[in-house]
């Protein structure tokens, strides 16, 4: 079996500062500068007033005069997600987030650890620490649309078993599908052939749906049959990290302070998890003595493994110390492949001259930022408007 | 140092920016950013997208001024200035 939890309007209730906040008031978030300017999550006081997620700024103030737009904090959504899924990890369950807001893993191998389906669900619920919609269900998708139907601490539970999901899934409508990301789109099109109920698309034959619908046909198919796929837990990007105390007489500076690095890199560089990965940037920090701390972030011109290197290119990070330190971290941010880039004494195939133009490319980036290899081509070279004649774009090998 | 991951994609080369110019009676700039405008080289009209909802109509002027520099600046038809870098 699998549980979901769904926790409605996670974005805007993070972004207000709570989910009281959204209490009674028509609320939304504020639509990015760019674009087509179309609104974020919006509260019930909003939707009542026919303001729904996506709709355009305009017409929005125009449904609802009094609407009241809080801008988005993606960062700090990102972290109460993260804090979220920890939490559930703490549990033993290995999480799936699809999206913001909604998360889903088995339960099976729980179940004895916490003494039953009841328990694990009263586990689950206070791991996530905030008002939470429960689903259990065979598979991923129908324990997604049980929570998407469920009511806070009143769970959804579906039979098991494909017969079980095919049941409970018959009489929801099409418009459903958006939660698996294959279908996300037919929603729109079933519609306009009058399939408005899972329950009828089932009943279509296989191959009528291929036909016409292709392989998202197909998967909307199965998941109307009953007919999932399994969770696939989230992968924790690798981050690995080494610190070290110094005595009061290291942490001014001096060869002390570059012994104590070089200790560092060592032992980075010796953790298993590294798996022969090179590294491409690396971030060192300071708690200071005096309070607070310092940090400096270092992308390397290539992705490096060689510990003499590494300390020849971050030595010199000491210069801008502010005070003596109380201790000293290196983080490892980013990878480079396994192999190492040993430059040839023979002439080098055209192939190997490209690997390391793309190599140069992506440290740049991953120092200066996506915009920062750009590549100036000729769109309307004979146009008598001079901004039409040239643009930059992404730079790509 | 730290990475941002936003980007822009692709985006033109010398888009006009707005710049100041006070215009002389006969709709000559006469300076430019402050500039005290020395001599016009050369003035043209570019017509464009007249097909279009959003046709184009610009009075170009190739100006010299004070300090030695040439500017590039246009009006439109609205009397906005703008400049080519």
């Amino acid at each position: 079996m699998v549980i979901s939890a769904f926790i409605n309007r996670f974005e805007l209730a993070v972004a207000a500062g709570g989910s009281e906040a959204l209490l009674g008031r028509a609320v939304a978030l504020a639509p990015p500068e760019q674009g087509d300017r179309r609104l974020g999550e919006v509260s019930a006081a909003a939707e009542a007033q026919g303001v729904r997620k996506g709709l355009k700024l305009g017409e929005a103030l125009g449904r609802c005069p009094e609407l009241v737009l809080i801008p988005a904090d993606p960062v700090g959504a990102a972290a109460e997600w993260e804090r979220v899924l920890v939490a559930l990890e703490a549990i033993g369950a290995a999480v799936e987030a699809p999206q913001l807001g909604q998360a889903m893993f088995q339960a099976d191998g729980l179940l004895r650890m916490h003494g039953g389906l009841d328990r694990l669900i009263r586990a689950t619920s206070k791991a996530i620490a905030r008002p939470v919609r429960l689903g259990v269900a065979p598979g991923p998708f129908s324990a997604a649309v049980a929570a998407a139907t469920a009511r806070p601490r009143r769970p959804v539970r579906v039979a098991a078993g494909e017969q079980g999901a095919r049941r409970f899934l018959a009489p929801q409508p099409v418009g459903l599908l958006v939660r698996d990301r294959r279908t996300e789109k037919l929603p729109q099109l079933l519609e306009r052939f009058g399939i408005d109920r899972l329950g009828e698309l089932a009943a279509m034959r296989r191959g009528d749906i291929a036909d016409r619908f292709g392989k998202a046909g197909i998967a909307a198919h199965d998941l109307a049959q009953g007919r999932e796929l399994k969770v696939v837990p989230r992968v924790i990007p690798l981050a690995i990290a080494e610190s070290i105390n110094l005595p009061e007489s290291a942490g001014v500076g001096g060869p002390q302070l570059l012994h104590a690095l070089d200790l560092l890199v060592g032992r980075l560089l010796a953790r298993p998890e590294r798996d022969g990965l090179t590294f491409r940037s690396v971030e060192l920090s300071a708690e200071l003595d005096s309070g607070g701390t310092w940090r400096r972030s270092v992308c390397f011109r290539e992705a490096l493994a060689d510990r003499e290197r590494i300390r020849i290119a971050l030595s010199h990070m000491f210069d801008g110390l502010p005070a003596p330190a109380r201790s000293l971290r290196l983080a490892a941010v980013q990878f480079g492949p396994p192999t190492a880039d040993q430059k040839s004494l023979l002439d080098e195939p055209a192939e190997a001259r490209i690997e390391r133009l793309r190599q140069a490319i992506l440290q740049t980036r991953a120092a200066a930022g996506r915009d920062s290899a750009l590549r100036a081509v000729a769109v309307e070279p004979n146009s008598r408007l001079p901004e039409r004649r040239m643009a930059l774009v992404p730079f790509e090998v | 140092m730290r990475a941002t991951k936003t980007t822009r994609g692709a985006r033109r080369l010398a888009e006009p920016e707005r710049v100041k110019v006070a215009a002389s009676p006969d709709g000559r700039p006469g300076s430019i950013e402050g500039r005290r405008v020395e001599a016009i080289r050369d003035s043209w009209i570019v017509e464009d997208r007249w097909w279009t909802k959003a046709p184009i109509r610009r009075r170009y002027y190739e100006a010299v001024t004070a300090g030695g520099t040439v500017e590039v600046v246009y009006r439109e038809p609205g009397g906005r200035w703008l400049r080519h870098r």
